[in-house]
Order: structure tokens, then C-alpha cells, then sequence
């Protein structure tokens, strides 16, 4: 097999992958939080039937937009994509290994947050500009925190490039071992994740036209395939968050070669840690309360340092 | 079971990691229960450090001071804390003295600082837990810095504590752990001055209505 016809193929599989994995990661998400709260939730696999039904409803769009609003939806779409493209998933080779590394997959999830947040201010209702200048607050926390604790992995690993760094890993190659820097850059990282994806302590993604929304606030004026679109694109990032952590802190089991079985057994054991991550972000909604605006400072604060930290670590304890 | 240097040096680092963790999660914590969880998290984080390096060294007296730090620091102080806590009609610290972001990047510059002091003594030592004397020290840095951010007396206590706590894993990597005679000294001190602050602040709480320490710079005779 040629080597473009295999990229080829694996940037198809990888795309199918995310894209079906998506939806079933938010439905499983609300799923535990019903059967937590004694209900019993609808099927995990609603979330495919909302996004289906969204494409077959005609958009509503306001007339004082401009052209970055029905544009946001695709751009948000694209680029969550081809973030996704960058991230291992069941296989330690990324699709698009050649042509970025982790901080181009920070930069890439950052284009599609601007122009969400450029669309939220565009239709000019007092909701949309409310989530967008939040989701600023937000994005600008969270960037900080999520480097440094990509650069303290990517220090241990030696390199910036994902697959290397996950390859690495799963093989237990050179100093990519060391506890204590992985520890705090895991903790970082997956504070960063709930205020990226819009989880409770900072956003409850349950809410609609309550003072407190943030994502939602954002969206309000979307409608009909748009819509579909920008959900699909949030469950998207989860998916690419939850594949970041998963494959960067415990890559196990992974693929690392191209052999059938490994890649069966790879996309086996990738589907159980995603779903296992997500049923800890479900029962960890259902254990904190949303905090204060005011107040996400503060956990996006710990953030930034635990992921100092690591970095510090990394320096001090290599001896 | 035969666990290598390597090995070995990189749990005792990986323990007492936790135990800067929660360090910052105290400082970030407003609520005046949840601190002393913390508290107490901390401590059996701090046990189970002692424990490894006990258990890798062969000094069997470590596991006594482990002991006596678990039944102390987990289980009894947090005790009475608790009970102040509850005489109290302040669930929470709405003012502190630095605010807690600020407070969070002044903890990370401490590290730092504990990190670079370190840097020159820690190559001279051979012991497997050298390298958890810089977050020994960061550690009673963070604990003395709770002490001048709170405001009110439990929280004070609960950063006097945790520079305890610090100074127990500074003597466990510096010399693995100070004779038992010294500990049980040590123990018996920490004991009795967390139940006199405790009575301390029942006593600032019928005096005031308040757990307010501002209040006694303005005690007049």
C-alpha cells in the first residue's frame, strides 16, 4: 500500500471515528446525570436524533448579520475537525502528523472559540454579547494554563508532537516516565477540559436563557443545520479533549502498529477510557454546583499554577 | 519485593507531589470545613510518604512517627477543628488579606523560591528523598503565607498545620525522619497547640461574635 492511500485511509477513519464518537459522548454524559438525579434520561443515543432532526429544519437568520454568522458554524465545524486530525485516537499515528504539533492543535480549537465568540456578538441581542464576552474571560484563562501544561508534557516526552509523544509513551521510551510533572500537567489539563467544553464548575450545558449560561448564550440565535452544526462541533471538542487526556496520560493499549489486531484492540480500548472519562465528567456535574463567574477565576487560577508546576517539576526533579 | 533507587525516588517524589497539591487547593479553598478536609487529605498524603520511605529504607521507626501522624493530624485534629467550626457563624472567608488568584500565583513564585534555595544543597545529598526537600520547604513556605492571606483564626490554624507538616516531610527527606524521641516531642507540641487555638477562637467568637484576628490589633487595655 502507498503511503499517501495509507494516510489517506487513516485520516477517513479518523474522521469517522470523532464524528461518531461525538454525539454518543454527550448523550452518555447526560445520561448519568439523570440516572444520578433518578430519572431515566433519554437514550444515550439522542443526541444523533437532535442533530439529524437540526439539518432538516430550515435556518432562521436575522437580518442584521453580517457574513460571519452563518460562516461561524463551518469554520467552528472545520476546525474542530482538523484539531481533531492532530489528536491519537485509537492509533498513535495522527492523520495529520506531518503538518502541525500540539500547539497548532491549541491555536486551531482557539480560531473556531474567536469566531463563535465574533458570532455571538453579530446578531446584536444582549444574550449573545453577555456569553461572548464570558467565553472570552474563559478562553483567555484557559489558554495560559493549557500550554504550559502541554509544554511540561511535551518537556518529558522531548518532543511536540503528539504521536511521538503518545508513541513514546505507550512504549515507555526515554524519560517519558517521570510521575510527578505528568501528575499536575494531567490535573491542569483537565480543569482546562470541563471550562473548554463548557462543563459545570464553570458552565452547566443544561441550561437555557438562565442569567448564568455561557456557550448557550452564545448560540441562541442559531437555528436549523447552523445549530446542528455548532453542537456537533462541541461534542467534537469533548472528543478531542477527552482523546488528549486519555491517549497523552495513559496511552495503554494504543495502536502502535498497523496491524489489524492492534488496531482492533486499540479502538476497543480507546472507546472504554473515552467512555470511562466521560462518565466521571457525568458523575462529577452531578457532585459540584456551578460556581460564581467570578469565582471560575479562581479554579482557572489553579489551573494555570498546577500546570506551572509541572513545568517546575520537570527541572527540579530530573535528577 | 525489591523495588529500584530509581524507582523508588520517583514515589517518594510522586507522594509528596500530592502533598503540594493539596497545599494549593487550601489556598484556593474559601470554605472554612473544606480546608480542614483538605487538611486532613494532606496529612494521609503525608503518611503514606513516610510510609514508602519507611517501607524502601527499612527504618521501622518511621512507621511509628506514620502511625502517630495519621491518628494525630487525620483523624484527631480535623476532629477538633470541626467542632470550632460548627460553634462558628462563619461558613466561609469572603475577605482575605490577598485575594485568591493573586494568592495562587504568590504560591507558585514560593515554590520557585523553595526550588532555587534548594538547588545548591540538594546535589550534595545521596538519600533516595532528596528531592522532596524543596517541596518540604515549599510546602512550610505556603503554610506560613496561609498564615499572613487569612483572616480568620481556623484558617491561620490550618496554615500552621500545614507548615507542620512540611517541616515532618523536610526531616523525612533531609535525614529520614528525626529520632522517635524528637517526633513524639513534636507531636505532643503540635497536639496541644491546636486544641489551645481551638479554645483560642471559641474564646474570639464569645469575644467578638467573630473569628476575625483583625480584631485583636485594636485590643485595647
Amino acid at each position: 500500500m502507498s503511503p499517501i492511500i495509507q494516510s489517506l485511509l487513516l485520516v477517513t477513519a479518523q474522521v469517522i471515528v470523532l464524528l461518531t464518537v461525538s454525539p454518543f459522548l454527550v448523550g452518555l454524559i447526560r445520561k448519568v446525570k439523570a440516572r444520578f438525579q433518578c430519572r431515566q434520561g433519554a437514550s444515550v443515543f439522542q443526541p444523533y436524533a437532535d442533530i439529524a432532526k437540526l439539518f432538516r429544519k430550515q435556518p432562521v437568520i436575522s437580518t442584521t448579520t453580517s457574513w460571519i454568522f452563518p460562516a461561524t458554524p463551518y469554520i467552528l465545524f472545520a476546525s474542530t475537525l482538523s484539531a481533531g486530525l492532530l489528536v491519537p485516537t485509537f492509533i498513535s499515528q495522527t492523520p495529520l502528523n506531518f503538518s502541525g504539533n500540539i500547539i497548532a492543535l491549541v491555536y486551531l480549537l482557539a480560531l473556531g472559540t474567536f469566531f463563535l465568540i465574533l458570532a455571538g456578538l453579530d446578531a446584536g441581542s444582549a444574550f449573545g454579547g453577555m456569553g461572548s464576552s464570558r467565553e472570552a474571560i474563559v478562553a483567555s484563562l484557559t489558554e495560559p494554563a493549557m500550554i504550559l501544561s502541554i509544554f511540561a508534557i511535551a518537556l518529558t516526552a522531548g518532543s511536540t508532537n503528539l504521536s511521538t509523544i503518545v508513541h513514546k509513551t505507550a512504549l515507555l521510551e526515554g524519560i517519558a516516565t517521570d510521575p510527578s510533572p505528568h501528575l499536575m500537567a494531567l490535573a491542569a489539563l483537565f480543569i482546562v477540559a470541563l471550562a473548554e467544553t463548557g462543563r459545570v464548575p464553570v458552565d452547566n450545558p443544561a441550561t437555557h436563557l438562565e442569567l448564568t449560561m455561557i456557550h448557550e448564550a452564545m448560540v441562541l440565535e442559531y437555528s436549523g443545520r447552523y445549530l446542528a452544526l455548532i453542537e456537533w462541533a462541541a461534542g467534537l471538542k469533548l472528543a478531542v479533549f477527552l482523546s488528549l487526556i486519555a491517549n497523552v496520560f495513559a496511552p495503554w493499549g494504543i495502536a502502535t502498529t498497523l496491524a489489524p489486531t492492534a488496531m482492533g484492540i486499540g479502538l476497543l480500548v480507546y472507546a472504554v477510557k473515552i467512555a470511562g472519562l466521560a462518565v466521571l465528567i457525568g458523575v462529577l456535574e452531578c457532585m459540584f454546583a456551578k460556581l460564581r463567574l467570578f469565582r471560575v477565576t479562581d479554579l482557572l487560577g489553579v489551573a494555570f499554577i498546577l500546570a506551572l508546576l509541572g513545568l517546575l517539576f520537570f527541572y527540579i526533579l530530573r535528577s | 519485593m525489591q523495588i529500584s533507587p530509581h524507582t523508588g525516588s520517583q514515589l517518594v517524589d510522586l507522594c509528596s507531589a500530592l502533598l503540594l497539591l493539596t497545599c494549593f487547593a487550601i489556598v484556593a479553598q474559601r470554605r472554612l470545613s473544606a480546608c480542614v478536609d483538605l487538611f486532613a487529605l494532606q496529612s494521609a498524603f503525608l503518611v503514606l510518604t513516610a510510609a514508602v520511605v519507611a517501607f524502601l529504607t527499612g527504618n521501622h521507626h518511621i512507621y511509628i512517627a506514620a502511625a502517630l501522624t495519621g491518628v494525630i493530624k487525620v483523624v484527631i485534629i480535623p476532629r477538633v477543628l470541626k467542632k470550632v467550626i460548627e460553634r462558628l457563624n462563619v461558613k466561609r472567608e469572603l475577605v482575605m488579606n490577598v485575594n485568591v488568584p493573586a494568592g495562587l500565583l504568590i504560591c507558585g513564585a514560593l515554590v520557585m523560591l523553595a526550588f532555587f534555595i534548594t538547588q545548591p544543597i540538594i546535589p550534595l545529598g545521596f538519600l533516595l528523598t532528596r528531592d522532596s526537600l524543596a517541596i518540604a520547604l515549599a510546602i512550610v513556605l505556603i503554610g506560613f503565607f496561609t498564615m499572613i492571606a487569612r483572616q480568620k483564626a481556623v484558617t491561620q490554624l490550618v496554615g500552621f498545620l500545614v507548615m507542620e507538616n512540611g517541616l515532618f516531610l523536610g526531616a523525612t527527606a533531609a535525614t529520614y525522619g528525626m529520632p522517635l524521641i524528637v517526633e513524639l516531642g513534636v507531636f505532643f507540641d503540635v497536639l496541644i497547640a491546636a486544641l489551645i487555638a481551638g479554645i483560642y477562637t471559641n474564646r474570639l467568637q464569645d469575644a467578638f461574635d467573630n473569628v476575625d484576628t483583625n480584631h485583636l490589633t485594636v485590643l485595647k487595655e
